[in-house]
């Protein structure tokens, strides 16, 4: 039996080794998607460009615009651009120049001065309602720390600080999503291997020399799996190295953080080979794989928590997450390689990808036509 | 008397409301080569694959080398080795790696695997491109290779659904001379469609003509001419004269040949190769006893004679009688396909 079966992974792996376009593509995607991704998001809003008009040219104006260019060369919110004009202000915001125009009114200092609410004009283009929260929130926290400034004699001693603890070494944004890229990269790997090579076979009528092979269908069910599964943890796992490289990712070193890397990624990658095996267990076209690959790798990935947290989703998407194998796998990765190997941290991942791949791995055996 | 090697029991298979295969009852004995001989449609695909355990048959059963095929397919998959209508061998494996993986699909020991790939890159001419990539051999070559894939573990009964489709006349005939010397040096069954008669004819010692999913006849080739009223066929030739422009005295020539007892029918043909000439095809019970007589009645009616010849009939003919039309009109009808991509799966020939 396992002569037959490593027969049949030697096909898949040697089939694969010979095609060095789909080598390439299932290593360089993942990757041009971490560049992508990494560096379109960031994290927060960047160099969002600002006009700004100061119709005061008083002290508090003066504080006032020194606090903005603060958020311009501290976390680059902000892109500042000093203005005149509050109609021409509007205007560029109108047209798309800027994203928004902050006009700082006549007697703006005065009322400071007084204790009076200063106000001052902020125009956003609301059609983009990103941009136009991050300018807001930017502007309220420098707003609410001029006031402090100006109000307060002394602290308050009500109103409680804040004074953050952080537990881990921070981790930039597109080093954040390299979890993801590896993720991507296992689900490249089962559309381009395993139930992918099954799919191709019958397509070119060669399935049929096989099936009229003694190979029962638990072998031909293993064989598939396994060279997929060898196939893509390698591919994953140059994928995390080029990640980890690209992005100066720092992350807990050592051979139980390995060897945990590798079980995440090959019982994901088993998980994931066996499903692609149901879903394909009886199609006998390339397009259909396509289509099927494209919409498979939305639903499963951007909800797995790669990109955005899953807490942020609404309750039917959080649910779906709950049984979303990629997310367990997200976890479980960003767990070992950020925070370290912690056993008790990716247990319950470890348990459900287990699982997951049991109830995969028994379903494509039962689904498998071992006939035309 | 030695165990048939396939044994059919009133099979049938249907695709939804076709009945591709339709109730049919046959055996073949071990060691000789029987061919299913049909057109493009008839079924013959279907049967091959419900022996080779590659689909199910509807009603009836099978036995092949002793196995029923939808009991024990497996034993039944141990026994054979199967060339598909399809080229199936991986073009992106070399031609010995293709051997050593089905060499081990079947579980061939190590040693014997390597005696065995050897010996059949030989035999079919492939040892020169052995290590070559698949992808780059020519349709006959990859048919070779199939053919030695098929034996790669030594089966009993070899199936070979259209062997030689869409290869030229040279490759065909390599292939021909490969699967006789191979029969006889294996000592195997072979089981093949075709819808070609000069293969069935060169290679087959029993043939059974499909047709509607239906056996129409089945015998031996020489049986199945013999079997067709007029066995012989004697071809006459007559000389240009002037006289035949007279049309009166050939009828009268047609109308007593075809009164003899021993002739059934006469067809004057004109054309071919001597376009000016006029020939007739007299069909008759015994052709070595009629042609003195039917010389001797040519030129009593004034005829010049400039050939006579004796003319067996072709299995064209005996497919003709059977099925009421030429099987070449049949193919005509079908849209082309290619090997290896897109074949009919679900329906074959």
């Amino acid at each position: 039996m396992i002569t037959r079966i490593f027969a049949f992974v030697e096909r898949d792996l040697r089939k694969f080794m010979r095609n060095p376009l789909t080598i390439f593509s299932s290593i360089c995607l993942p990757i041009v998607y971490l560049l992508v991704l990494g560096n379109s998001f960031q994290g927060s809003l960047k160099n969002l460009p600002l006009g700004l008009v100061d119709l005061d040219h008083g002290p508090y104006a003066k504080r006032m615009i020194e606090r903005i260019r603060s958020l311009e060369v501290g976390p680059d919110t902000v892109e500042m651009r000093m203005m005149r004009d509050s109609g021409e202000a509007e205007a560029q915001v109108r047209s798309g120049q800027l994203k928004g125009a902050l006009i700082i009114p006549p007697d703006f200092s005065k009322a400071v001065f007084r204790g009076t609410t200063p106000q001052v004009g902020l125009i956003v283009d609301n059609t983009d309602s990103v941009s136009a929260a991050a300018l807001q929130q930017a502007l309220r926290a420098a707003f609410s720390a001029l006031k402090l400034d100006a109000v307060s004699v002394r602290p308050n001693r009500v109103v409680p600080q804040i004074r953050s603890m952080e537990l881990y070494r921070k981790v930039d944004y597109d080093a954040s999503i390299v979890p993801g890229a590896v993720i991507m990269a296992i689900f490249m790997g089962t559309m381009t291997t395993g139930a992918f090579n099954l799919v191709m076979d019958r397509f070119l009528g060669v399935h049929e020399s096989y099936l009229s092979t003694p190979l029962t269908k638990g072998e031909l069910v293993l064989g598939i799996i396994i060279s997929g599964v060898f196939v893509t943890t390698l591919i994953a796992l140059v994928v995390l190295g080029v990640g980890i490289w690209l992005t100066d990712l720092r992350v807990a070193a050592g051979v139980s953080s390995f060897l945990a890397v590798v079980m995440v990624i090959a019982l994901s990658a088993m998980g994931l080979l066996s499903m692609m095996c149901v879903f394909l267990a009886r199609v006998d076209h390339p397009r259909i794989v396509g289509l099927f690959g494209g919409f498979l790798n939305i639903i499963f990935f951007f909800p797995s928590g790669a990109v955005y947290p899953i807490e942020s989703f609404p309750a039917w998407l959080r649910a779906f997450s709950k049984v979303n194998p990629e997310s367990y796998a997200v976890h479980a990765l960003r767990s070992i390689l950020f925070k370290g190997m912690n056993w008790q941290a990716v247990q319950a991942d470890l348990l459900f990808l287990s699982g997951f791949m049991g109830l995969m791995l028994l379903l494509s055996t039962l689904t498998f036509k071992r006939t035309l | 008397m030695p165990k048939p090697a396939v044994v059919v029991e009133n099979l049938v298979k249907h695709y939804g409301k076709q009945r591709a295969i339709d109730g049919i009852n046959f055996d073949v004995a071990g060691g000789i080569c029987f061919g299913s001989l049909g057109p493009n449609g008839a079924g013959k695909t279907t049967l091959i694959r419900i022996l080779t355990g590659l689909i199910q048959p509807t009603q009836g059963r099978a036995w092949v080398a002793g196995f029923d095929v939808s009991q024990g397919p497996d034993a039944v998959r141990r026994a054979i080795g199967v060339v598909s209508q399809a080229m199936t061998t991986d073009l992106d494996l070399t031609a010995r790696e293709n051997l050593d993986i089905y060499a081990r699909y079947y579980g061939v020991s190590y040693k014997e695997r390597r005696r065995r790939i050897e010996a059949l890159l030989e035999r079919v001419g492939l040892t020169a491109r052995a290590n070559d990539l698949v992808a780059s051999y020519s349709g006959g070559m990859r048919r070779r290779l199939e053919i030695a894939r098929g034996l790669i573990h030594k089966p009993s009964i070899l199936f070979l659904d259209e062997p030689t489709i869409g290869l030229d006349p040279q490759s065909r005939r390599v292939v021909w001379e490969l699967l006789a010397q191979f029969r006889q040096d294996e000592q195997l069954t072979i089981f093949l469609t075709t819808h070609y008669m000069d293969e069935a004819d060169f290679l087959c010692e029993r043939i059974a003509i499909i047709d509607t999913g239906k056996i129409v006849v089945m015998d031996t080739p020489s049986e199945l001419k013999k079997g067709i009223p007029g066995g012989n066929i004697v071809e006459i030739v007559l000389a240009q004269d002037q006289s035949l422009t007279e049309d009166r005295r050939l009828d009268t020539l047609i109308s007593k040949l075809s009164s003899r007892p021993f002739v059934q029918q006469v067809i004057q043909k004109e054309g071919g190769a001597l376009t000016d000439s006029i020939r007739l095809q007299v069909y008759v019970t015994n052709g070595p006893e009629a042609i003195p007589i039917l010389m001797g009645m040519v030129q009593d009616e004034g005829f010049g004679l400039q050939s006579i010849g004796l003319m067996r009939p072709s299995l064209e003919d005996v497919f003709i009688h059977y099925t009421g039309r030429s099987i070449r009109a049949e193919e005509g009808q079908k849209v082309n396909f290619f090997i290896g991509a897109g074949v009919p799966r679900r329906m074959g020939g």
